[in-house]
């Protein structure tokens, strides 16, 4: 497994504070690797990576915090974006059921949240899917590393629950 | 901290996109809201709103668009007003303040103030008592 860096994506949101991982080597963050792929106006998916981008930012980030509303479609230790539907409401598919993106991710509590990345899911599962088996693999174990750290005390949920500390209080980490 | 090219790409979504993903927040939020009050699942709802099999599955799946009638549907079942719709505004009252400035009063017949609007001393003066009357009566 490879070492990758925990830092913040974006904190300037009033209800919840998005990390991402850095593989070491890596120029970007995975989670704006997984944006800049759809960033030009003529990719396959651009306006749906826009939808996910502002849901994120504005609805969870800004309106209702990292809610189960929007996080309650697992993937074993990770999770993934957008949610399903809680409702029957097939005009919301579009961020549903048949939304082509997945974003990984791993909520640590309502107001904070370990964005990954992720891809264009073309099968039954993210397994099969050409785009997203190795993306589902690598955030079953940044999740599976995080999760250690924070049961070790090797990281550290500050009191206000949006931002992350090693054991000496560097906001700098390396796991 | 803001992620460069997440505040690059957010700055150039659409107005309609934001429109859309609003509601789509907002009706997933209120619907969940909805059901853990009244202690409905999803899979009770579907069956209180008596829908074939086949139409729920379609539904679910995301083959059939949403229509007005289904909204209907589940807003007579959840027993709330999912999505509503502003009634036009037109200005009630106009009124020409000594300085020229236009004062229009727009009234929503539909909401009840019960609550006293402070008077604050700026607003009212003897000139315009009769116009604070005339505001008094508008809601």
């Amino acid at each position: 497994m490879y070492t990758f860096e925990l830092r913040v994506w974006y904190d300037e949101t009033s209800r919840c504070a998005f990390y991402t991982v850095q593989r070491d080597g890596s120029v970007d963050s995975e989670t704006d690797a997984f944006f800049a792929k759809y960033e030009d106006e003529e990719a396959e998916w651009h306006d749906e990576s826009n939808q996910l981008l502002y849901l994120i930012l504005e609805k969870i980030g800004n309106t209702y915090g990292a809610t189960n509303d929007f996080f309650n479609r697992p993937e074993n230790r990770a999770q993934a974006l957008p949610p399903k539907p809680g409702s029957r409401l097939p005009e919301i598919v579009a961020l549903g059921f048949n939304f082509p993106l997945r974003l990984y991710c791993y909520r640590i509590s309502p107001s904070l949240v370990v964005l990954y990345n992720g891809g264009f899911k073309d099968a039954p599962s993210a397994q099969e899917s050409k785009d997203l088996s190795m993306k589902f693999y690598d955030a079953q174990q940044f999740t599976k590393k995080i999760q250690e750290a924070l049961r070790e005390g090797m990281i550290i949920v500050s009191d206000d629950g949006r931002r992350l500390t090693d054991y000496n209080g560097n906001e700098e980490i390396i796991l | 901290m803001k992620s460069k090219i997440a505040e690059r790409i957010l700055a150039k979504i659409p107005e309609e996109t934001k429109i859309f993903v609003d509601k789509y927040a907002d009706l997933v939020v209120l619907i969940n809201s909805v059901l853990k009050e009244k202690g409905l699942t999803q899979k009770a709802l579907a069956d209180q709103l008596d829908k074939r099999p086949s139409e729920i599955h379609k539904w679910l799946s995301g083959e059939h668009n949403f229509t007005l009638k289904s909204l209907a549907k589940l807003e007579a079942e959840l027993g709330v007003t999912l999505i509503e719709i502003p009634k036009p505004h037109k200005a009630e009252r106009e009124f020409t303040l000594d300085n020229g400035t236009t004062l229009k009063v727009y009234v929503n017949k539909d909401s009840v103030l019960n609550q006293e609007i402070p008077a604050q001393t700026d607003w009212v003066t003897a000139d315009s008592m009769e116009q604070t009357y005339e505001l008094s009566h508008v809601g």
